[in-house]
C-alpha cells in the first residue's frame, strides 16, 4: 500500500494470542521502525500517530478475488495460491500465453508494471514448477528463472520456501536444515521418516519430480477471443461493434466443431482493474453473430445500474463456457421453421433483459396432489423442448390424458386457476359427507346453488400414509354463478372429528 | 332528427375509412406473402357474435378483455384462453406458442395457471411460455417484444387494475407492434375499471349460471359466460350469453337460463366511451372496502 504523501504510517493489525500485533505495514511505518509481528502499543510507542485497521479475512479473500479476475487478461489458468489466510498469493499458468504479450519477460513486466498503478506491492517469479516460483517469490531475488534454472536457483532458499507448516521448519532448523539445499542433499528416506512424507513431496513439486496442478478459479472456457486497445473504449457503440467483431471471430471456430454456442461470457477489464462480467444462455445452440449481439446487448440494457465504463475497457473478451451440437436446420418450403427461430429468439432476448428465471414453462411432476403435481422451470434450463406442443416432452402425454377423458364425458373436472396453497373457510355442510351449504371465504358469504361430488384424492400410495388425511373434492357454482374448487380435509369420524374445509381453485 | 343525422354522418366517415382501409390494404407489397391469411378475422365459433364482428375479431392486433370484480378472473381467463385457442386452432403459418406475461401485481391473490385445467380448451401446457418480470415497466416491455415476434399465436398480458404508466400510448404501441406481427394480442385486466386503449375491441366478462345438464340435475355443468362487447372500434357493441364447448374447441350461444336474474338485453347498447388516464382510485383513511372488488383483501 502506498500511503498519501504526508500522511500517517498505515498498518494493520490482528489479535495473536491476545495480543494486537502488526501483520502488514506500509513503507513509510517500516521506514520509522516498525516491524511486522511487533505488538501494536512497541509500535505506538515507535510512532504515536499511527494509522491502525483491523484486518479482515473475508474482505482480504475478496480483494484477491478480484486480482485473480483482473489477472485472467494474461491467462485463463489462475489460481489462488493456497488455503492459509496468511498467504496473499496467486499462481498463473502462462503457458502458451507468453507470446501474445511479447515474451516472457514482457509479460512480467507489463503484469507488474500494471499491478504497482493499481497500488499494490507485487513480488513476481516466473519458473518452471508452481513451487519455485512461489519460493522465490517469497524468498528470493530473481524475477525470472530461466528454463531448466530452478535446481540451482532454489538451493541457496530458506526451507520455508518449500511451502511447509512453521512448526515443520522450526524443527527442521532445530537439526541445522536451513536451506532447501540442505535437504536435497541428504537422503531421502530418514528425512522422510523422521519428518512426514510431505517435505519430500513439497521438495520434489518445487524442483519438478512430482507434477503439480493448479485448480483455477473460473472452468476454462470451450473458446475464447479477446481484443486489447490500446486507447480504452467508451462508447456504448464502440463496446456493441467490438462484442459484433467477437462474436463472428468464434463462429469459425465452432462451425469446425459443429457446435452452436449455449452459454457464452464476456468479460470487459476497465483499465482501473475492474473487471465486469455478463453472462448469456440461449435456448437453442446460436450460431449468429448479429443475434449474439442483440442478446448482449439486452443484457447490458437489463443491468439495473448501467455498465459503468469509467476511464473505459482496454481488453474485451468473449468466452464460450458451454457449446452443443448444432442442429443443420434444412429451411423449410412454407413458413414454419422461420416463426420457430422467430420464437426462439424471442425467448433468448427475454431471458437475457429480465433473467433467465423469469421465463418458465410449466414442468409435470409424479404425484396427483393437485397442488404439487406441476411446477415451473426456467426455459433455458428445460433442455432443448420444442415450443411447438407438437414436439411436447415426454412428461406432458400424462397431461394429455385428462383432456381425453374430459371430452369423453364432457364434464370439465378440473379448475383453470389454482392456488398455489388451498385456503381456509368456515363452512356450513352436511355431516358426515355432504356438499357445502354455504362458506365464508375472504371475508364474503358464498351460497352454494349447485354442487358435483366427492371427488376423493389420498395421500399417494407409495408413502407411509399414516396420519395423512385424504381430501373429498368438490365443484361448486354460488347463486351467482360462480364456481369453486373446494375441499373437506379429512373424513368425518374416521380420520377427524372436525374436518376443516378448504378453496382450492376457480373454474372459468 | 339532428341525432340520427348525426349518426348517418358516422356512418359515412366509417365507410370511407374502412374503404381507405381496404385500398391500403390491397396496396400491401407483395413481399408479405400470406399477409391475407394473416389478416383473416377469428371467429368465435358462435354465429352472431361473429355476424356482430363481420367475421370475427382481427387476429393481428390488441383486444382487451377485462373483469370488473377479482374474482371473475376465472371466466376473464377462461375467456381469453378460449381465444388463444382458436388463434392457435387456425393454425396461421406454424405458430403453435403462447407467452403469457404477468405484472407482479396480480400474483397478490395466491393463484396461478392450473396446466390440468388448460385440457378443455386444448392446450398442451408445455406450449405455454410464462414471463414473469419483477416489475411492471418489465412486464410491458416484454410484452411489447412478444406482441413483435411472428412466431406466436398469441400473447396474453395479465394485469391487475389500471395502472398509470400502462396509459393508451403503450396499448397503442402493443397494437401496432401485433398489426405487424399478425399476433393475437389480449389485456386480461383483473379487477380493472373501463379506461380509453387503443385496443380494437374491449370486453367485459362476467360469469353466469351454468344451465341444467341431463347428467347432473344440480351440477356444474356447461360453463357460461356473460360476454360485454363494451367497446368495438370497427362498429358496434353488444352483449351475449355464451358457453365454452371443449369437444369441438369453440364458443357456442346459450340459452338464457330463466333462473338468471339478468337476461342481456337483444339489442346493441349505446355506451359512452371511456376516459383515458383512468387511476386506480387512491386508499384514503377510513375507506370503506369493496369486498366484491377485491376478494375482500386489501391488497
Amino acid at each position: 500500500m502506498d500511503a498519501h504523501p504526508e500522511a500517517p504510517p498505515v498498518v494493520v493489525t490482528d489479535t495473536v494470542k491476545n495480543a494486537i500485533r502488526i501483520v502488514a505495514l506500509d513503507e513509510a511505518a517500516r521506514a520509522r521502525g516498525v516491524r511486522a509481528n511487533q505488538t501494536l502499543s512497541d509500535a505506538r510507542a515507535l510512532v504515536p500517530d499511527l494509522e491502525c485497521h483491523q484486518t479482515d479475512d473475508a474482505r482480504n479473500r475478496a480483494l484477491l478475488l478480484g486480482i485473480a479476475g483482473w489477472c485472467e487478461r494474461y491467462t485463463p489458468l489462475v489460481a489462488l495460491g493456497s488455503a492459509a489466510p496468511g498467504d496473499h498469493g496467486l499462481f498463473m499458468d502462462i503457458t502458451g500465453c507468453a507470446h501474445l504479450l511479447g515474451g516472457e519477460a514482457a509479460l512480467v513486466a507489463d503484469l507488474e508494471a500494471r499491478l504497482r498503478a493499481q497500488g499494490f506491492h507485487v513480488r513476481l517469479c516466473l519458473a518452471d514448477t508452481p513451487g519455485a516460483a512461489w519460493a522465490m517469490a517469497r524468498y528470493g531475488q530473481t524475477r525470472i528463472i530461466a528454463e531448466g534454472g530452478h535446481g540451482e536457483a532454489l538451493l541457496p532458499l530458506s526451507v520455508s520456501g518449500l511451502r511447509l507448516s512453521p512448526a515443520l521448519v522450526a524443527s527442521l532448523g532445530r537439526v541445522g536444515l536451513k536451506t532447501i539445499g540442505c535437504i536435497a542433499s541428504l537422503p531421502r528416506a530418514p528425512l522422510a521418516a523422521r519428518f512426514g512424507a510431505e517435505v519430500m513431496q513439497r521438495l520434489d513439486q518445487a524442483l519438478g519430480r512430482e507434477t503439480e496442478a493448479i485448480s483455477p478459479i473460473m472452468p476454462v472456457a470451450e473458446l475464447s477471443s479477446e481484443r486489447r486497445f490500446a486507447e480504452p473504449l467508451t462508447h456504448q457503440d464502440e463496446i456493441s461493434h467490438v462484442i459484433a467483431t467477437l462474436a463472428s471471430s468464434i463462429i469459425k471456430p465452432l462451425e469446425r466443431r459443429g457446435l452452436g454456442l449455449r452459454h457464452g461470457r464476456l468479460k470487459l477489464f476497465r483499465v482501473d482493474g475492474h473487471v465486469s462480467e455478463l453472462s448469456l444462455q440461449t435456448a437453442r445452440p446460436l450460431r449468429d453473430p448479429q443475434r449474439i449481439l442483440r442478446l448482449f446487448e439486452e443484457r447490458i440494457a437489463g443491468l439495473h445500474d448501467d455498465l459503468d465504463a469509467g476511464f473505459g475497457f482496454d481488453l474485451m473478451r468473449l468466452e464460450v463456457v458451454r457449446a452443443d451440437p448444432f442442429e443443420g436446420v434444412q429451411a423449410e418450403m412454407m413458413t414454419g421453421h422461420a416463426t420457430d427461430a422467430g420464437h426462439d429468439a424471442l425467448i433468448d432476448r427475454l431471458g437475457a433483459r429480465l433473467g433467465l428465471d423469469r421465463v418458465q414453462r410449466f414442468v409435470l411432476a409424479d404425484t396427483h396432489i393437485p397442488e404439487r403435481s406441476f411446477g415451473r422451470q426456467p426455459v433455458a434450463h428445460l433442455g432443448a423442448p420444442g415450443p411447438g406442443a407438437r414436439r411436447s416432452a415426454a412428461g406432458n402425454a400424462a397431461l394429455a390424458e385428462p383432456a381425453d377423458l374430459a371430452a369423453a364425458r364432457e364434464i370439465i373436472t378440473r379448475p383453470l386457476i389454482l392456488f398455489d396453497r388451498p385456503e381456509l373457510m368456515q363452512t356450513i355442510a352436511e355431516v358426515p359427507d355432504g356438499p357445502p351449504l354455504q362458506f365464508r371465504w375472504r371475508g364474503v358469504t358464498y351460497e352454494v346453488a349447485g354442487s358435483e361430488g366427492p371427488e376423493r384424492i389420498a395421500c399417494e400410495w407409495w408413502r407411509d400414509g399414516r396420519g395423512a388425511r385424504s381430501r373429498d373434492y368438490f365443484r361448486v357454482e354460488d347463486r351467482q354463478g360462480y364456481r369453486f374448487w373446494l375441499f373437506r380435509h379429512g373424513l368425518y369420524g374416521r380420520e377427524t372429528s372436525d374436518p376443516c374445509w378448504y378453496m382450492h381453485g376457480l373454474f372459468a | 332528427m339532428s341525432l340520427s343525422r348525426l349518426q348517418t354522418a358516422t356512418d359515412i366517415l366509417r365507410t370511407h375509412t374502412r374503404m381507405q382501409e381496404a385500398q391500403a390494404h390491397q396496396s400491401r407489397p407483395a413481399a408479405l406473402v400470406g399477409a391475407d391469411q394473416v389478416s383473416a378475422p377469428l371467429a368465435l365459433g358462435a354465429s352472431a357474435v361473429d355476424r356482430h364482428l363481420e367475421g370475427g375479431l382481427a387476429c393481428g392486433g390488441l383486444h382487451e378483455v377485462r373483469s370488473p370484480l377479482a374474482r371473475d378472473i376465472g371466466a376473464a381467463t377462461g375467456f381469453a384462453l378460449g381465444l388463444a385457442a382458436r388463434a392457435m386452432q387456425a393454425d396461421r403459418g406454424g405458430r403453435r406458442s403462447i407467452v403469457w406475461v404477468s405484472d407482479p401485481a396480480t400474483r397478490g391473490d395466491g393463484g396461478g395457471l392450473f396446466p390440468a385445467g388448460l385440457a378443455q380448451y386444448g392446450l398442451d401446457p408445455s406450449g405455454l411460455t410464462f414471463v414473469e418480470p419483477c416489475d411492471l415497466q418489465g412486464a410491458m416491455w416484454a410484452a411489447d417484444e412478444a406482441a413483435g415476434c411472428a412466431g406466436l399465436a398469441a400473447l396474453i398480458f395479465q394485469i391487475k387494475g389500471n395502472p398509470a404508466r400502462f396509459d393508451i400510448t403503450a396499448t397503442r404501441r402493443l397494437m401496432l407492434r401485433a398489426r405487424q406481427s399478425g399476433v393475437l394480442a389480449l389485456i386480461l385486466r383483473q379487477s380493472g375499471e373501463e379506461e380509453a386503449s387503443a385496443a380494437a375491441t374491449r370486453w367485459r366478462v362476467n360469469t353466469h349460471m351454468s344451465g341444467a345438464d341431463e347428467t347432473y340435475q344440480r351440477g356444474v355443468g356447461a360453463l357460461r359466460l356473460s360476454l360485454t362487447l363494451e367497446r368495438n372500434r370497427a362498429g358496434r357493441t353488444g352483449q351475449w350469453l355464451l358457453a365454452w364447448n371443449p369437444k369441438v374447441r369453440s364458443f357456442n350461444h346459450a340459452a338464457p337460463d330463466p333462473l338468471s336474474r339478468t337476461s342481456p338485453p337483444a339489442h346493441s347498447l349505446d355506451r359512452l366511451s371511456a376516459a383515458a388516464d383512468r387511476r386506480d382510485p387512491s386508499e384514503k383513511m377510513g375507506q370503506v372496502l369493496d369486498h366484491r372488488q377485491d376478494f375482500g383483501r386489501a391488497s
